[in-house]
């Protein structure tokens, strides 16, 4: 093997050692909006815990009071996202985030049956303070309708598909609470309200 | 000629690596995934906060009833009420000593089998929670990202918790029993060396 083939070679072999993720094009695309508008959430550890303590409940609820979610918390954080656009609403303070996911994860873990209506008004609520939460990551040069649309495709498709996991895991919807499948989902419910408890705590504490 | 381009090819390469070295994160954690890490090892590193887990799931399971279901649900909250009471900075009187002896006496109950009422057995790992919860909890603020943490350390006590109610469920084989009460012992065990190195007795 020539000594330039052999260098050549080593150099390729590092070049691919220390590649990394090429994401130059994600942002000028045209696109880019609406992906930044559905990828932030799905990076950002509040959304995710939030998002997956809310469709955890719809889901324990069953597929009747479920499905409204589909449709409301879309909603609710486009209108947290226009109304952070249109009339500067501040982002929740994080005891408020704190103690939602707490009273879901209570929920959760009590087996609660609560009515639809309630349900999708704390969904409406967490969509619009999380859609506001979101909104900080608008600059001037954002298409607002790209982000919003991303942002509600986003939530559109994690309550759906956390609510048909638990839909399936819970299979039959009749089977008690107290089966273990139902012990499990509960058990995640006093998780998320631990989890909930120590960060309206740690508010406290700053 | 071959020795220069031997060193033209090697100042080559040691250029190409540094223009294309990426930042080392080997020892310093840092945002989501760090918090996470630290949160999910705390109780797992800490060889007293992981004994203990699993004899309460243990115990849990040998107790039955609504033992079994309540344990998984309820002691995730009560552990946190420790940790807020950790985050505020507000001290328990020796936290050590006291994990520690949750140790033995959880593994004592699992080894001697003892049938508690379930109010006494949930008052007492309420009691031994609130410490535990406590000495995570202290270390939450600190943590490259608070919230990763919670959810890190939650987490790794649910699984240790269920990995104790696993253990518990050999009883249904033949001789699983004894296999138990085996851990238990030497569960009781540790938390005895544990609670004698806290008094400051052992090295």
């Amino acid at each position: 093997m020539s000594l330039r083939l052999r260098t050549s070679l080593l150099t390729a072999l590092l070049l691919l050692t220390q590649m990394q993720i090429a994401d130059a094009h994600i942002v000028s695309a045209r696109l880019g909006d609406f992906y930044a508008g559905a990828l932030h959430p799905l990076l950002t550890l509040q959304d995710v815990v939030a998002w997956a303590a809310l469709g955890l409940l719809a889901g324990s609820l069953g597929a009747a009071s479920g499905r409204w979610l589909v449709a409301v918390f879309p909603l609710g954080l486009c209108l947290g996202l226009a109304l952070a656009v249109a009339a500067g609403l501040a982002p929740t303070p994080p005891i408020v985030d704190a103690v939602t996911v707490l009273v879901i994860g209570l929920l959760l873990a009590a087996a609660l049956r609560i009515p639809v209506a309630l349900l999708c008004m704390l969904a409406f609520v967490l969509g619009v303070m999380r859609g506001v939460a979101n909104a900080g990551e608008l600059v001037p040069q954002t298409d607002r309708v790209l982000y919003a649309a991303g942002l509600a495709s986003a939530g559109y498709v994690a309550i759906t598909l956390i609510m048909a996991l638990v839909l399936t895991f819970r299979r039959p919807e009749t089977e008690p609470a107290f089966s273990w499948r139902g012990i499990a989902v509960r058990a995640i419910g006093g998780w998320l309200a631990a989890i909930g408890l120590m960060m309206a705590g740690l508010s406290l504490a700053t | 000629m071959m020795r220069r381009n031997l060193l033209h090819s090697a100042c080559g390469v040691v250029l190409l690596s540094v223009l294309t070295a990426s930042p080392g994160f080997a020892h310093e954690q840092t945002g989501v995934g760090g918090g996470l890490a630290a949160g999910l090892l705390h109780p797992l590193t800490g060889l007293d906060h992981l004994v203990a887990m699993v004899a309460v799931g243990i115990w849990g399971a040998q107790l039955g009833g609504a033992a079994i279901w309540v344990l998984p649900i309820v002691f995730p909250l009560v552990m946190a009420l420790g940790a807020v009471v950790g985050i505020l900075k507000i001290g328990l009187p020796v936290p050590e000593l006291v994990i520690a002896l949750s140790a033995l006496v959880l593994g004592l109950a699992v080894a001697l089998r003892v049938r508690a009422p379930f109010v006494l057995a949930a008052a007492v790992v309420a009691v031994f929670a609130i410490f535990h919860g406590h000495a995570h909890g202290a270390e939450l603020p600190s943590a490259a990202n608070p919230l990763a943490y919670g959810c890190g350390f939650v987490v790794a006590t649910g699984l240790l918790h269920a990995f104790g109610i696993t253990i518990g469920a050999l009883a249904r084989w033949p001789g699983g029993e004894r296999v138990i009460q085996g851990v238990g012992a030497a569960i009781a065990a540790l938390g005895g060396y544990f609670l004698v190195t806290s008094l400051g007795v052992a090295a």
